[in-house]
């Protein structure tokens, strides 16, 4: 189990948080590698649909942020 | 290329290169101590000793300097080479038993003990040090003596004038022997970053913050060892597009300009002289802006709330207000800075979010000015919710506790007590003043400044310097917060564009596009250009690894790896890709798309592809920046980025941007100050202008003010502003008229106007709302009752009117806060605390021996305006503070008002009998629902109209082309109405220059067939963008206005028939990206 890492699918709001991520990069803070990043126009657009899809298609966290 | 062979696998290098460069490049280790990438080879620790195979023999050669040839053999780890390292390690273990990366070695090579006689040396004579001097252009050091007596060593032994304490060989020194202080006469001085006010250092080339834009980096001539020795350049010889010159000199520009706008800003009020604080002896006192550093997340102590002597986390933190405002004995700062109360009560409630609630946040302050929009709320939340302590008092000394570094904080509380705090770290709320080039920069310029030093303006043109065609605005107009420059810098803007409307568009270029292709029901041909960003993704990415894989995806018919995707020629050679392999989707894995992508848009453009038909990944920023340690998990995750960008788009279309005439009319709400400026400046800027008054007459307010604080005499000037709008041509006035409908949306609005029986539509493109708001009338202290009680605009008529019965008035009394400050009103009115001053310094120059009394809770007097309160305060007026729980009471005694007071200090009644009570009245909004309605624009809980955005967008509604200005906006004194109504129109003639709006691809569209008509589209969306549909095959089905449609999604997430869909982040087109994960 020490190995596993969980899969996160993560939705970030272009104007806030994605840039935030951006500025995380230039700043060359160093975190871990297992998310992958959607960039969506505000987290709004993030339907509930969208979550139930990354969970059907094996994301074990979920992640919105804007 | 030359080609070898490297351990048995055959590799690769350049004509030039030595062994190690190409075993770096193939992930070949050889250990080294002795070489650096800047320096030349030189060989010296022989660490890196490798087999070499020539054809006939092997002999053993030093990689870091053995040039490599053609068809040569070399064995890196082979038996012979390892017993010739272990013997080598072993001696240097002999040498020097106590170096760590030494020991470290030895553990490596399974050295326990040498066998040779140890000695107690450091140094390994690897010569780094004096290498990297030479380099430097200073030779300062060199190997000196010969054999078993070589060292490194100064000329004569002594320390030298020659070094310049740059640091560079302690900096290469592999052992930790080179020791500045024995090599130097001169002090190292450490290069703090001035972003983090000093509290971290910096490099002589360095990128100045984060977000600075262009991000690009500068070299600090003053700190740059090339600019002192001609020596160094080893940035120039890293950069890998040859970036750096430093040749470059400072170079003048003429231009030619009609008009100049000041926007210098201020600088921080500098404590290093109050000795009483011990700012410069004490790590622990440190500045309110050195505090914002440590609090953000980006600066030296990555938002954790230390203090600096010890990096302790504090129990106890102390704010001390105005330090250099208000105070003319330890600095000339009479003024008050503006924002210092805000800015302290926000650091004590974000410092308690970051440490927790335990921490203990006291502000010591005079008065408590929190007059801006909604910052009395702010002010009672950190109160009541944070538990912020606020201590009415003014500090004498901080006493630095030498034991334990805390400090004990020495004040004299409201009783006259004096009390000591112990507190472990303090925070100087320091205020704002004129930078002294700026000062010199106004005399160039020839233009007035105040007693503060802030640049002279008048309060009916509040941005115009002394010189025509000079205009001003943030905090060099005087002390001010982030909304009001903002609405300055607008204001000037609008000043500027008046004066210099003949030449608008005389200098502007239109560009030519090729025309676009049509590729609906063409099969996606995509390609991807994989970006190496210098090393910045290289370094880290396997960027060939990545085009390969991406090249294996569907619908891939092109795939590329740039060293540089967003230069010049690399744009060219995209759009010559795009057309020789009649590519119809693009995607980019480079760095953020946030500054990026409407370049490869651009680019797409000129390629005559729908800008839509491009997908940007970040496999910089969010990839090889963030994962540095992990090049295979970078790799792997930027594989997976581009396959997401390349499913989604296969899916993308064309989006159209359809143009939108717009009308060039501008209709402006309200016949007051604001509502009268702001028609006058569209005038001016070259617009027609309905301008609507309810009233009979323009004025509004201002019709019963007597003087501003600067003493001008408003009624002159209303009457000349009256006169200069009923005189344009280009502005339409509406007397005694009613809006009674308004349809449509930006660029397009019809309006109503009925005046007496009469109805007439008028058609603009922009709005400017300037309904303004009316005094408060009271309920209490007599007001209604007796006549002797008087409002503020009751007061000022007399002054006006001149009234004689003024000069009898023995005693007079004010009371602040009527109405204001309470639970039922929480704002403050922001100009009440000024205007008292007004008046009562007016009472007494017409009576110099009547007595004034103001009764008040906090003096706002804000920023150049606290000169009248102390005028107030020289000429006799008596100031006598009381509390909400305790007001003051009035009776109407048996000749003379008897008005009572609870003395705070004494904490006894007073009493006294006057003859005029004045009371500082709100200023309440006329919340107008209807015309919120007609506009869709939100109005607060106080009823004020609700700005875009609170800092940065203070005079537009977030809805299109709706403008605001005035004390609808919130209570505003003349000078910040007038600027606010410059802005106003500054902003509105951003859209009617335009002519046409270019509406966005990216928008919600509703499919009429699914819509259930629930309305919940309409009632969400913020910018009023969904309707139902009156007429059509649709009639009642929702429709979104793509104009006011901002794109965001939220009524597409909300549609619970699926109706709706955001093109560009359509739902198949995130799923296709969330499948991919």
């Amino acid at each position: 189990m020490s190995d596993w890492q969980p899969k996160i699918t993560t939705f970030l709001c272009n104007w806030c948080s994605y840039g935030a991520a951006d500025l995380a990069g230039v700043s060359r803070f160093q975190y871990p590698h297992n998310f992958r990043i959607i960039r969506v126009p505000c987290s709004a657009r993030v339907s509930p649909k969208f979550i139930l899809a990354a969970f059907r298609h094996g994301a074990d966290g979920v992640w919105v942020s804007g | 290329m030359i080609t070898f062979k490297l351990n048995g696998q055959e590799v690769q290098g350049e004509e030039g290169q030595y062994i190690l460069q190409v075993a770096e490049k193939y992930g070949v280790e050889i250990p080294t101590l002795c070489h650096h990438k800047a320096l030349e080879p030189a060989g010296m620790c022989r660490l890196c000793t490798v087999e070499l195979f020539d054809g006939r023999r092997t002999r053993f050669v030093t990689a870091c300097n053995y040039p490599i040839w053609e068809g040569m053999e070399v064995n890196a780890d082979s038996e012979a080479v390892l017993e010739g390292r272990r013997l080598i390690v072993e001696l240097l273990l002999a040498r020097c038993p106590d170096v760590p990366i030494i020991k470290q070695l030895a553990e490596e090579y399974g050295i326990k003990e040498p066998r040779f006689a140890k000695e107690d040396d450091d140094c390994i004579l690897c010569g780094l040090c004096t290498r990297i001097c030479e380099k430097m252009g200073n030779s300062a050091i060199s190997l000196t003596g010969r054999g078993v007596e070589m060292k490194v060593d100064t000329p004569f032994h002594t320390q030298t004038d020659v070094c310049m304490a740059c640091g560079a060989c302690v900096s290469v020194c592999p052992t930790g022997h080179i020791k500045l202080e024995d090599i130097t006469r001169h002090i190292p001085e450490p290069i703090l970053s001035e972003y983090d006010m000093g509290l971290a250092g910096r490099k002589p080339i360095y990128v100045p913050y984060a977000q600075a834009i262009p991000n690009t980096p500068v070299i600090d001539r003053t700190k740059c060892v090339h600019f002192k020795t001609g020596g160094c350049k080893i940035c120039t010889e890293f950069c890998g597009v040859d970036a750096i010159d430093h040749s470059q000199e400072d170079e003048i520009v003429e231009l030619q300009v009609g008009a100049i706008i000041l926007a210098p800003g201020f600088q921080p009020f500098d404590p290093t002289g109050f000795d009483s604080y011990n700012y410069a002896s004490h790590p622990n006192v440190v500045t309110s802006m050195e505090f914002e550093r440590i609090l953000s997340a980006s600066g030296p102590t990555l938002g954790h709330l230390v203090r600096m002597s010890d990096h302790k986390e504090p129990k106890k933190v102390a704010w001390l207000q105005c330090v250099g405002s208000r105070d003319v004995n330890q600095c000339d700062h009479s003024y008050c800075s503006s924002v210092c109360c805000m800015y302290a009560i926000k650091e004590a409630v974000i410092a308690k979010e970051h440490a927790g609630n335990d921490l203990d946040c006291a502000i010591f302050f005079m008065d408590m000015r929190t007059h801006g929009k909604d910052f009395e709320r702010y002010y009672d939340d950190a109160r009541e919710k944070h538990d912020v302590r606020f201590i009415r008092s003014r500090v004498h000394k901080i006493n630095p506790d030498e034991k334990t570094d805390d400090l004990v904080i020495r004040y004299v509380a409201e009783s006259g007590e004096p009390m000591d705090e112990r507190f472990d770290m303090v925070v100087l709320s320091i205020g704002m003043e004129t930078a002294p080039d700026v000062i010199e920069l106004a005399e160039k310029l020839g233009i007035d400044l105040t007693e503060g030093q802030f640049c002279q303006t008048g309060s009916f043109r509040p941005v115009a310097t002394s010189q025509e065609g000079i205009y001003v605005c943030g905090a060099f107009q005087g002390p001010k917060d982030i909304p009001q420059s903002v609405i300055e810098a607008s204001s000037a803007a609008a000043e500027a564009g008046a004066l210099l409307s003949p030449a608008r568009n005389t200098l502007t270029r239109t560009k030519e596009v090729p025309e676009e292709r049509i590729v609906v029901g063409e099969r996606p041909r995509i390609g991807v250009f994989v970006c190496h960003c210098g090393i910045n993704i290289a370094g880290v990415v396997d960027v060939p690894g990545v085009r390969d894989y991406a090249k294996s995806l569907p619908y891939v018919e092109y795939v590329t790896d740039n060293l540089y995707s967003c230069s010049q020629d690399t744009q060219e050679t995209i759009t010559q890709v795009i057309e020789e392999n009649n590519l119809n989707r693009i995607v980019v894995a480079a760095c953020t798309p946030k500054t990026h992508e409407p370049l490869f848009q651009e680019t797409l453009v000129n390629a005559g592809l729908n800008r839509y038909l491009f997908e940007m990944t970040n496999i910089r920023n969010q990839d090889s920046w963030v994962h540095k340690d992990d090049p295979d998990m970078a790799t792997g995750k930027a594989k997976d980025l581009v396959r997401m960008a390349v499913s989604k788009v296969a899916l993308l279309e064309p989006l159209p941007e359809a143009e939108l005439d717009v009308n060039e009319n501008a209709f402006v709400i309200g016949g007051g100050i604001s509502g009268m400026v702001s028609a006058w400046a569209l005038s001016k800027q070259g617009y027609k202008v309905h301008l609507i008054e309810k009233e009979a007459s323009l004025g509004g307010q201002a019709l019963n003010l007597f003087k501003t604080w600067r003493g001008e005499d408003v009624q002159e000037n209303l009457s000349g502003l009256i006169r200069s709008v009923e005189d344009d041509p280009n502005i339409d006035l509406h007397l005694s008229t009613q809006l009674t409908g308004v349809e449509g949306f930006v660029g397009n609005f019809k309006s109503t106007l009925k005046s007496g029986n009469e109805e007439q539509v008028v058609e603009h493109g922009i709005a400017v709302l300037a309904t303004g708001a009316a005094e408060y009338s009271p309920d209490e202290y007599l007001y209604g009752d007796d006549p002797r009680v008087v409002t503020h605009l009751e007061l000022d008529r007399r002054f006006i009117n001149d009234d004689p019965s003024l000069k009898d008035i023995r005693t007079a009394v004010f009371i602040q806060c009527v109405g204001s400050r309470e639970p039922e009103r929480p704002y403050c009115s922001r100009v009440c605390c000024t205007h008292t001053m007004e008046s009562a310094l007016n009472l007494k120059e017409i009576n110099p021996d009547i007595k004034v009394y103001v009764l008040y809770r906090d003096i706002r007097t804000y920023g150049e305006r606290e000169s009248l309160y102390r005028k107030a305060r020289e000429v006799g007026v008596i100031f006598i503070r009381y509390s909400l729980d305790e007001k003051p009471r009035v009776s109407k005694g048996e000749e003379r008002l008897e008005i009572q007071v609870i003395d705070h200090a004494l904490k006894r009644p007073l009493t006294f009998k006057a003859d005029l009570l004045s009371l500082a009245s709100a200023i309440v909004p006329y919340k107008d629902e209807t015309l919120a309605r007609f506009f869709k624009v939100p109005m607060n809980e106080d009823g004020f109209f609700v700005e875009a955005h609170a800092k940065l967008g203070p005079s537009e509604f977030a809805t299109d082309g709706v403008f605001l200005c005035g004390t609808a906006h919130y209570p505003k004194p003349v000078d910040e109405a007038v600027a606010q109504a410059q802005a106003a129109s500054s902003r509105a003639v951003t859209l009617l220059a335009q002519k046409k709006i270019a509406m966005s691809g990216t928008i919600a569209q509703v499919n009429p067939a699914y819509c259930s008509s629930c309305g919940v589209c309409i009632a969400i969306c913020p910018f009023s963008a969904p309707s139902f549909l009156d007429e059509g095959p649709f009639a009642g089905k929702a429709d979104v206005n793509p104009v006011l449609c901002k794109g965001c999604g939220l009524c597409v997430a909300s549609c619970r028939s699926g109706a709706l869909n955001l093109k560009g982040f359509g739902e198949e087109q995130i799923m296709a990206m969330v499948n991919e994960i």
